[in-house]
């Protein structure tokens, strides 16, 4: 019996049916009757929008000029944005001092970057009292007065960059309180536990529009009668102690992800609770918590906005007071709010993103 | 064996094993390490200390809120404010723009406040809604064959979930306000009017005997749900399918009508019309509510749409396939086998969607719809000046509905949740 030997014959290139564009299309846009239809439909609808909309937006808008009567074409008129650009990013700070908040904004960069790029022996040391500090830096540089440089009020500070160092110094400060409610949270002790469960729960809980509100006007009763304290300070406390609360919840959950060996390792070394928890925990719960923290920071970077209701002039705050600027009536409300959503959308976007590829990073390094 | 093993860990003899057999544990327990305070101080032992921390943080919270009271106290009568509920049923003295009850200004505060509760709770089911059915569309619609769905579907998540959700509201109330005038409103077959002050929509009011017709809608209604019940119990007895949809369908539109046409159509529409500068009859929706309910399930309606992506996605890919391999049609496969599973990953997170979306109708505030927050901690707060109560009172109304919410997703989870056998 003669054993035939199997010899593949060489390999074909794909049918053409089944590569390339065509091939794409129908899979993707015309696979079915139904599919068919629909494809028509969004095709014909984007044709017939999305023309006017690049126009209005780009080849008819209004680049050049600085006052109104300069929009004389039908499209957006974005000299508005740029003839307001100052204000929109820096508030009413003072012309010469704007400086400062660069300043501020570039530390912030600086440690942001710092805790990314530092060598892990160096990171925990250097970056969290560089995080730590970093606000009441950043305080002492805007509002100047303890440092010699020409004192600031509160009241000019705003913008976007108003938005971003609230945001920032918020959520750092929230940090060390969050640990701690969470900490509590699941401790033994019954009393500490009962507290941290009513302050997770009672700032989780209410609107965060409210807290501002009661910040302005029940927490000026809670200080006595001499003591004034700064309306942007009050907005901070309020800020810090509503973070707080969704940052416990976040390190919770953290918590809940660490294996029940690691504690019972720490334990076996002999280490006590502080050493167990900032040496060993601590580091694994952040490790693990860190989209989630970046959600928290993206959900209070939008909430900052809601500082407009009372008065204080953020973003588009400042948007909404040029719009009733006399020399700028002819109706630029859609241009304003469009760069607004457009720059937080930006932010927003890049961080879910970030937070994202982080997530998909610690998914791999996880599977056993 | 000799070569890893000494021969005295196998001996007989007890006292050669190990040298730690000499003691017993009682001994070993007398001989605990002392610690480095030199004797065995209560203060080593974790139950006392944890009493002494709580003694601490009890003192601390006494002094703290000592602090605030006595402070509030003495502020409240340096600026004459009055403390107590004695300022509900004083008359209000000022307008509502929308109101559920019938309203006056000499109405109390007591008054307005119901009418805030009643608001809010109408805006946020309006919300709940929408925003559950756009989520559920673009979440279902992430996982089309074709592109151009596909695509649609990120970038409706993408955009709305990522921008503020006030600048929403004012980008909408903005649109709102640029609609043209009530002479020249956005007429749809003579009976639906669009214009800057709002949505006019018929009215459908009863006559006599349209009490016949309401109760065949129920007696039809009872009548579908009846069928259902029965439909299920005979397919789980002898697998017979039965078409629920049409014959409830039919059941629902024929009954009514049968009856309409009995009774000899006992109805009639109000239609809006133009009188003077405006329209009358009808029903009025003001352009802050829709504004608000537009930009509130828009932007709920992305983060659902994103729960449901990732509830559907953790439906495994095995359940698919087999739903296949036993021949359901697609569209059967997504609503008997998938959209079931990925239920029980979605409600908890549903859950937390709409109690968002109650805090977030606090944004009414930036363009003035009378709710809750708007018309009772913002115009009422102005007016009596005592916050510690009125905001008492507005949080116990959010957190009462955040409970309710809260109770009715928990008994719809215990429906859909896992059980194992």
């Amino acid at each position: 019996m003669q054993v035939r030997e199997f010899k593949p014959l060489p390999d074909q290139p794909a049918p053409l049916s089944s590569t390339g564009v065509i091939a794409w299309l129908k899979n993707n846009l015309f696979s079915s009757v139904f599919n068919i239809i629909v494809t028509i439909i969004i095709v014909s609808a984007l044709v017939a929008v999305l023309p006017g909309v690049f126009d209005w937006l780009i080849f008819s808008a209004n680049w050049s000029g600085s006052t109104q009567a300069d929009c004389v074409k039908d499209g957006a008129c974005w000299i508005f944005i740029k003839a307001w650009s100052q204000q929109i990013f820096y508030g009413s700070y003072p012309d010469g001092e704007i400086w400062r908040v660069n300043l501020s904004l570039l530390l912030l960069t600086v440690v942001i970057a710092l805790s990314f790029t530092l060598p892990t022996r160096l990171r925990n040391k250097i970056a969290v009292p560089a995080f730590l500090f970093l606000p009441f830096i950043c305080l002492l540089f805007l509002d100047g007065s303890n440092i010699g440089l020409k004192p600031v009020s509160t009241d000019l500070w705003g913008g976007f960059s108003l938005n971003v160092l609230i945001a920032a110094a918020s959520i750092i400060i929230a940090f060390p309180f969050g640990f701690l409610w969470a900490l509590g949270r699941q401790s033994d002790m019954p009393f500490a536990r009962s507290v941290s469960v009513t302050c997770i729960e009672f700032f989780r809980g209410t609107p965060i529009l409210a807290l501002f509100f009661m910040g302005s006007v029940m927490l000026p009763l809670f200080f006595p009668a001499d003591v004034s304290v700064d309306k942007l300070l009050r907005v901070w406390i309020i800020l810090v102690l509503f973070m707080s609360a969704y940052m416990a919840e976040v390190f919770r959950s953290g918590f809940q992800a660490i294996p029940q060996g690691q504690y019972e390792a720490a334990d076996s070394i002999g280490l006590g609770y502080w050493q167990k928890t900032l040496l060993i925990v601590f580091p694994q719960v952040i490790k693990i918590s860190m989209p989630n923290i970046l959600a928290t920071f993206v959900m209070v970077f939008k909430n900052t906005v809601f500082l407009l209701v009372i008065a204080v002039p953020e973003m588009l705050q400042v948007i909404m007071t040029a719009l009733s600027n006399s020399n700028w009536l002819g109706g630029h409300a859609v241009e304003g709010y469009l760069f607004v959503g457009f720059i937080f959308w930006i932010c927003c976007f890049s961080m879910s993103l970030l937070a994202t590829s982080i997530e998909k990073k610690l998914d791999t390094s996880h599977k056993n | 064996m000799a070569l890893f093993f000494p021969d005295n860990l196998y001996s007989d003899n007890p006292e050669e094993v190990f040298m730690f057999s000499n003691k017993t544990t009682e001994q070993m327990k007398l001989e605990t390490r002392p610690s480095s305070t030199g004797a065995k101080s209560f203060y080593n032992n974790p139950k006392y200390r944890g009493w002494i921390y709580q003694s601490f943080l009890l003192v601390f919270l006494i002094g703290f809120f000592y602090t605030i009271i006595s402070n509030t106290l003495d502020n409240m009568a340096a600026q004459g404010i009055k403390s107590g509920f004695s300022f509900l049923t004083t008359s209000a003295g000022f307008d509502v723009l929308m109101t559920l009850l019938p309203f006056e200004t000499t109405d109390s505060y007591l008054k307005i406040f119901y009418i805030g509760i009643l608001n809010t709770i109408l805006v946020s089911l309006v919300g709940i809604i929408f925003a559950t059915i756009l989520g559920f569309i673009f979440g279902i619609a992430y996982f089309s064959h074709n592109f151009l769905i596909k695509k649609i579907s990120i970038i409706y998540v993408e955009v709305f979930r990522n921008i503020p959700v006030i600048l929403q509201v004012i980008f909408w109330y903005t649109v709102f306000n640029s609609l043209p005038i009530a002479r020249e409103s956005i007429n749809i077959g003579d009976s639906v009017f669009l214009n800057v002050t709002g949505l006019y929509l018929p009215k459908l009011v009863g006559e006599s005997g349209s009490g016949f017709v309401y109760g065949a809608v129920v007696v039809a209604i009872l009548g579908a749900f009846l069928i259902k019940r029965w439909a299920t119990k005979r397919q789980e007895l002898t697998g017979e399918q039965f078409p629920i949809l049409w014959t409830s369908l039919a059941l629902l539109t024929c009954l009514p009508l049968l009856a309409l046409l009995l009774s000899g159509v006992p109805f009639h529409f109000d239609y809006p019309a133009l009188k003077g500068f405006n329209f009358k009859g009808g029903i009025t929706i003001i352009p802050e509510l829709i504004s608000l309910a537009i930009a509130l399930s828009i932007y709920t309606g992305a983060f659902i749409a994103e729960a449901v992506r990732a509830g559907i996605q953790s439906v495994p890919q095995g359940q698919t396939e087999a739903a296949r391999s036993i021949g359901l049609k697609e569209s059967k496969i997504m609503s008997l086998i998938i959209v079931p599973q990925s239920m029980r990953v979605i409600t908890p997170m549903l859950n937390s969607e709409y109690q968002s979306l109650v805090k977030n109708t606090t944004i009414a505030t930036a363009i003035g719809y009378p709710e809750l927050f708007t018309v009772f901690a913002g115009s009422a707060l102005n007016q009596v000046g005592q916050a510690v109560e009125i905001m008492f009172m507005t949080l116990a109304i959010y957190f009462a509905i955040n409970m309710v919410i809260s109770f009715v997703m928990n008994h719809f989870n215990k429906r859909t949740e896992l059980t194992t056998r």
